[in-house]
């Protein structure tokens, strides 16, 4: 009777932990992974909206290219790892055009010169703007070229590839993209070969970037206030070397941590609430 | 049940690496992957002497930053650049040759410089010049790439000081190491 007892038992607990097994598989598991999709697909930024001129003088507005697929590359001429991809660009650019792929090419040279000599050379056939501090600010910094975003149909940013990438890897996140409807998320969505860490996709915020103390966001002050805010900065010395206030530092210098910091930490005391 | 541990394994991961972003993400705010600083032959001159000086750069591990005489036209070189004051000329500036190396991006080979790197110059001082602290202002431009991606060009505040010192005083030798490997360079290559 004992034996039947604990053999009974066994049976149960292995038809409990076989049981929580399908449970786990068919209910408990689709759910977590629908959830991860959805955050994943909820963390997708919008594009942020610029306008720059290509080298003609033209205006290319981010905007006019709503429902498009857009590869959004940062490059410069004197940057061999750029120079490589822009073949496949241009190839990119021909290939799927009719399809819906627009490349836009923003150039982080000092002067435009080379940029036209380059262009001419190599037949490029998309737009390419001059590039300027908001634009690299808006796109999270851009601190090593070349940097390609790319961007769907619903104007939002997919991926970010830091670095020399094979055509190969664009041209399937695109197919994708492409296959995608304006209206909708891609959520089924992959960065093709994984996203390393600087690939994270961190935009910047127009807030602070357009703000008169550049990378402090003064929209929690009225007028009279961001004034009040602003001469307290004047007040302050920038201890980064600059030999400047701290307002005058930030605006000079918006690359500067130091000054950013101050600003940022006197912004916080300036709108805690005195007792 | 492997619902509970791979959520635990999920969010290990996340938190690991939301912390390298954070890392990646400060370490970007001032990508700085060469560090040059001026150093002297020794701790005075003469009037009417020369005296070597030298920026010596480290390049961080991975990167490199073109040859002063670049191999393709489009390449940012890097160069010294030095104001005198009146007392003090600069007299010639030597850039040691670049290491041909074979990058992924480039189909030819590329002079670069990696590792340490020393620029030589020769500053003389005026006859006339009155002993004292004589200031030179410089920059150390540079542009700096790894095998697949490039960072923007850098020019870099590199001063030196020259103490210009009476004939009687003697003169203590400084940074003999440095300036004995620069004495080695080929002087093939002088660039004003």
């Amino acid at each position: 009777m004992k034996s039947f007892k604990v053999a009974l038992g066994a049976v149960l607990a292995i038809l409990v932990v076989i049981g929580l097994y399908f449970i786990n598989r068919y209910w408990i598991a689709p759910a977590t992974q629908k959830q991860t999709l959805k955050s994943q697909s909820n963390d997708r930024p919008m594009a942020p909206a610029f306008s720059l001129n290509d080298l003609n003088g033209r205006k290319i507005d981010l905007a006019d290219q709503k429902g498009k697929v857009v590869l959004l590359d940062f490059w410069a001429t004197w940057c061999g790892p750029c120079r490589i991809e822009i073949p496949g660009f241009i190839k990119l650019q021909e290939r799927y055009r009719d399809l819906g792929l627009v490349v836009i090419g923003v150039s982080m040279d000092d002067s435009v010169e080379p940029v036209r000599d380059f262009y001419h050379e190599f037949n490029m056939n998309y737009a390419v703007a001059m590039g300027d501090q908001r634009v690299t600010e808006l796109y999270g910094g851009i601190l090593g070229l070349p940097t390609t975003f790319v961007i769907g149909r619903d104007g939002r940013v997919y991926s970010k590839h830091m670095g020399a990438t094979d055509v190969s890897v664009f041209e399937e996140e695109i197919k994708t993209l492409l296959a995608a409807n304006a209206q909708g998320e891609v959520a089924q969505f992959q960065q093709v070969g994984g996203v390393r860490p600087a690939e994270q996709i961190q935009l910047g915020d127009p807030a602070e970037i357009d703000s008169e103390v550049p990378g402090v966001n003064l929209s929690k002050l009225n007028p009279q206030q961001a004034a009040m805010f602003k001469k307290q900065l004047e007040s302050m010395k920038c201890d980064c070397g600059c030999n400047l206030n701290v307002l005058k530092c930030r605006q000079n210098d918006r690359a500067c941590g130091v000054s950013k910091r101050l600003a940022r930490e006197q912004l916080e005391k300036f709108l805690k609430p005195t007792v | 049940m492997k619902s509970a541990p791979s959520s635990s394994l999920h969010l290990l991961g996340a938190t690991l690496l939301a912390a390298l972003a954070a890392g990646v993400a400060a370490a970007q705010n001032s990508p700085q992957v060469v560090d040059v600083k001026a150093v002297l032959e020794a701790d005075g001159v003469h009037p009417g002497k020369t005296i070597k000086v030298a920026a010596v750069a480290r390049i961080a591990p991975g990167y490199h930053i073109n040859d002063h005489q670049p191999t393709l036209d489009y390449l940012i070189p890097t160069e010294w650049k030095l104001e005198s004051p009146k007392q003090v000329s600069v007299e010639n500036v030597v850039y040691p040759k670049g290491e041909l190396k074979k990058f992924a991006f480039s189909e030819k080979q590329l002079s670069v410089y990696e590792g340490n790197l020393m620029v030589g110059a020769l500053l003389r001082v005026a006859r006339t010049a009155s002993p004292g602290v004589y200031a030179l202002k410089g920059t150390f431009n540079y542009q700096a790439c790894n095998d697949h991606a490039c960072l923007p060009p850098k020019s870099v505040p590199v001063t030196l000081t020259v103490n210009v010192v009476g004939r009687g005083r003697s003169l203590k030798p400084l940074n003999a190491d440095v300036f004995k490997s620069l004495g080695a360079l080929e002087p093939a290559r002088k660039n004003l």
